[in-house]
């Protein structure tokens, strides 16, 4: 996997650069807008990560110019901005995502997975979903564990289904949040822990292979093996 | 309408009137007397000829007619006379009394005896004529007397009915004219002071359109070089230095979170990469602690920063339609298992959707925080209910749990930043942050202990405006 890094905080560059490497992305790295441009012009990238404020530039202005130039790679958007600008907005309706300094790297990595993951055109408009022995199916709004139905609400569903499609990746507490309840909110305590503990006690039953597994510090993830 | 227009044209017109008014009684009063006074002169002059003629002609046989011819002569020099019902004069007598005061001779209609009989009771003095009133006539004659040789008197008398039919042609022209240039003038009044009153009202809209972080709008000027023009010139140079200093405490707050955040990225990414080098708990545990601390910081900072700026009516919004009811029931929805995992009920009370326009992000923020903040501090076993109103131009939102209530000594100044109680572990931004939010949208926060016990949180939030009140239903996002 590919990717531009746009940064000019030297500090925050090296250690992207360092944990991304070490997550298996090839970083190429550019301190400003012009340097960027000529390398995703030159070069082919899965994906981009763009500060939005560059030393020569506005980040959403470098944005717009790469999707002019021919550029499709998806982008994450690093902002140390207070409010999010409308064009920000734009751009994650267009399928790209934006994450406010200071971040986990965690949230960060598992960010990019989805928008790599939402670009391929895999992703599926299949009506049933299947993670080893747990089965969704959409049309019906049921789940069902090794033949069991499950019996969930309409929430624990929807976040169940979240977790399926992103089985074997990280998902982040604020992520949850933003998918499932359409909030970015920080809440300051556990409500999302305690949906998580609900549904492992429906999802993972007495005497079966534990599905849901929490990160610490981190987030959950649906072990897909 | 009660509008100042109103108020100043009717003064305007009230002065108006009463000064034309009193200028026409002293007009009327002087052609009065002007009339009066030419009245006399002709008066004075006839009843001495008359005397005269009187005085030289023999009494004899003839005296009466000649004297009675004279007199005719006199009473069609009268001006202006109109002609009566019966055809002769009745508005001119002539009247000779002898010495033993019994009538001699009359010219004028009627027998005389009435106006004799009146001027034996009224006297008429003889060096200047007199009003005098005789029965059966309705306006009093103006008489002028003279007194000759054989010792008799001679009466000439006027009828006064000319003279008060002119006053009254004139009192009757002027309402008329008067009743149309006051109405006039109200017009004038009132159009002008509504053409400029509405200018000020324009101002006014406009200028409390203005502020809450939308400072780009100007109130209306206009090219004339007067009064109201110069207020909204002030007003708007006003303006530009508020939004000028606006501005710069955007800049200061925008730079200060920027210069914090970048090193607060780095020192949490390094952080992470020593802790995914770190192998045993003993290493990993205050790194652990340590990026525990720094995201609390970052909040801190985020939640100062959105305080710092409410406070001066500078937070900017982005705003979009928002249900108060399907957003309750999202966070409910998200929070109810943590509540109930405490052992805590809530229910949600609610008419159906409550449209505002508010800055999501916000507003979520609001609630969340203001559903952490009776998760953190309520006791096990207290029901927090949730009440949902939409009146006419406002949303409220009401809070209510019967758990211990607020510290009556914080209760004062909960709403300050640094404000927290003995056993709270927040920083003390919570409930500034609420009421940032809701300043910012124009609302209102209170807080107070019930009565029955346990606390009370009352947030009020203006309704969509009607031009912007196109309804999407938005916060929960379905999956992709």
């Amino acid at each position: 996997m590919r990717l531009l890094l746009v940064e000019d905080e030297i500090d925050i560059q090296s250690f992207l650069r360092r944990s991304l490497e070490e997550a298996g992305y090839e970083v190429e790295a550019a301190p400003d807008g012009k340097t960027a441009e000529r390398l995703a012009v030159d070069n082919l990238f899965d994906i981009l990560i763009v500060d939005l404020g560059l030393p020569d530039q506005d980040g959403i202005t470098l944005i717009l110019r790469l999707r002019q130039l021919g550029v499709r790679a998806p982008v994450l958007i690093l902002s140390a901005r207070r409010s999010v600008d409308d064009r920000v907005r734009g751009l994650e309706q267009g399928g790209d995502d934006y994450l406010t300094k200071p971040f986990a790297l965690a949230e960060l990595l598992a960010r990019l997975r989805n928008l790599l993951k939402r670009n391929s055109p895999a992703a599926s408009e299949a009506t049933r979903l299947r993670v080893l022995d747990l089965e969704l199916d959409l049309l019906r709004r049921e789940a069902s564990r090794g033949g069991q139905v499950l019996q969930l609400t309409q929430q624990e569903f929807v976040l169940l289904e979240y977790l399926c499609r992103n089985a074997g990746r990280v998902v982040t507490r604020s992520m949850i949040l933003d998918k499932v309840w359409g909030m970015r909110i920080q809440p300051d305590t556990n409500v999302v822990d305690v949906h998580i503990y609900r549904l492992r006690g429906k999802v993972d039953g007495i005497g079966q292979q534990p599905l849901i597994r929490t990160m610490r510090g981190v987030g959950y993830v649906l072990k897909d093996r | 309408m009660r509008s100042a227009a109103w108020r100043i044209s009717l003064w305007a017109t009230l002065a108006f009137a009463c000064g034309t008014m009193v200028v026409f009684v002293f007009l009327q009063s002087f052609v009065a007397g002007d009339i009066q006074r030419r009245t006399d002169a002709w008066l004075s002059g006839e009843v001495e000829v008359l005397g005269d003629v009187a005085e030289r002609t023999p009494k004899d046989a003839l005296y009466d007619r000649v004297v009675g011819e004279v007199a005719e002569l006199a009473a069609r020099e009268v001006p202006d006379k109109p002609a009566s019902e019966s055809g002769s004069s009745d508005s001119v007598f002539f009247l000779q009394s002898g010495g033993d005061g019994s009538l001699k001779l009359w010219v004028g209609a009627g027998s005389g005896e009435d106006h004799l009989r009146a001027i034996k009771a009224g006297g008429v003095p003889s060096d200047h004529p007199a009003d005098l009133r005789v029965p059966g006539f309705a306006v009093p004659f103006r008489v002028a007397s003279i007194r000759i040789g054989d010792g008799s008197h001679i009466f000439l008398g006027l009828s006064e009915r000319d003279e008060l039919r002119v006053l009254k042609s004139l009192r009757l022209r002027f309402l008329l004219l008067w009743m149309a240039i006051v109405l006039l003038g109200f017009g004038i009044v009132f159009l002008s002071t509504r053409r400029m009153l509405s200018h000020v009202r324009e101002i006014t809209e406009a200028a409390s359109r203005i502020g809450h972080s939308d400072l780009n709008a100007r109130v209306p000027t206009t090219r004339r070089n007067d009064e109201v023009s110069h207020l909204a010139l002030t007003l708007n140079r006003m303006l530009d230095r508020i939004e000028s200093s606006m501005h710069q405490l955007h800049t200061i707050t925008d730079s200060l979170a920027h210069d914090l955040r970048s090193p607060l990225t780095a020192i949490r990414g390094k952080l992470e990469m020593s802790l995914s080098t770190a192998t045993d708990g003993e290493q990993t545990e205050p790194i652990v602690s340590a990026i525990d601390e720094l995201d609390r910081l970052t909040d801190f900072l985020n939640k100062s920063l959105d305080v710092a700026e409410a406070k001066a009516d500078a937070l900017r919004l982005t705003r979009s339609t928002i249900d108060l009811d399907e957003l309750l029931r999202v966070m409910i929805d998200l929070y109810e298992p943590s509540m109930s995992e405490r052992g805590l009920h809530v229910e949600l009370f609610s008419g159906g959707p409550v449209a505002i326009f508010a800055d999501a992000a916000l507003v979520h923020r609001m609630v969340a925080n203001l559903l952490d903040n009776e998760l953190k501090h309520l006791p096990p076993a207290c029901t927090l209910t949730i009440e949902l109103r939409g009146n006419e131009d406002a949303a409220s939102l009401i809070l209510e749990d019967d758990g211990p209530g607020f510290d009556p000594e914080v209760l004062e100044h909960i709403f300050e930043r640094r404000v927290k109680g003995r056993d709270s572990n927040g920083h003390g931004l919570g409930l500034a942050f609420i009421d940032a939010v809701a300043r910012a949208h124009r609302g209102t926060v209170a807080a107070s202990n019930r009565e029955s016990g346990g606390a009370r949180i009352s947030v009020t939030l203006p309704l969509a405006s009607g031009e912007t009140a196109h309804f999407s239903v938005p916060a929960k996002s379905s999956l992709r």
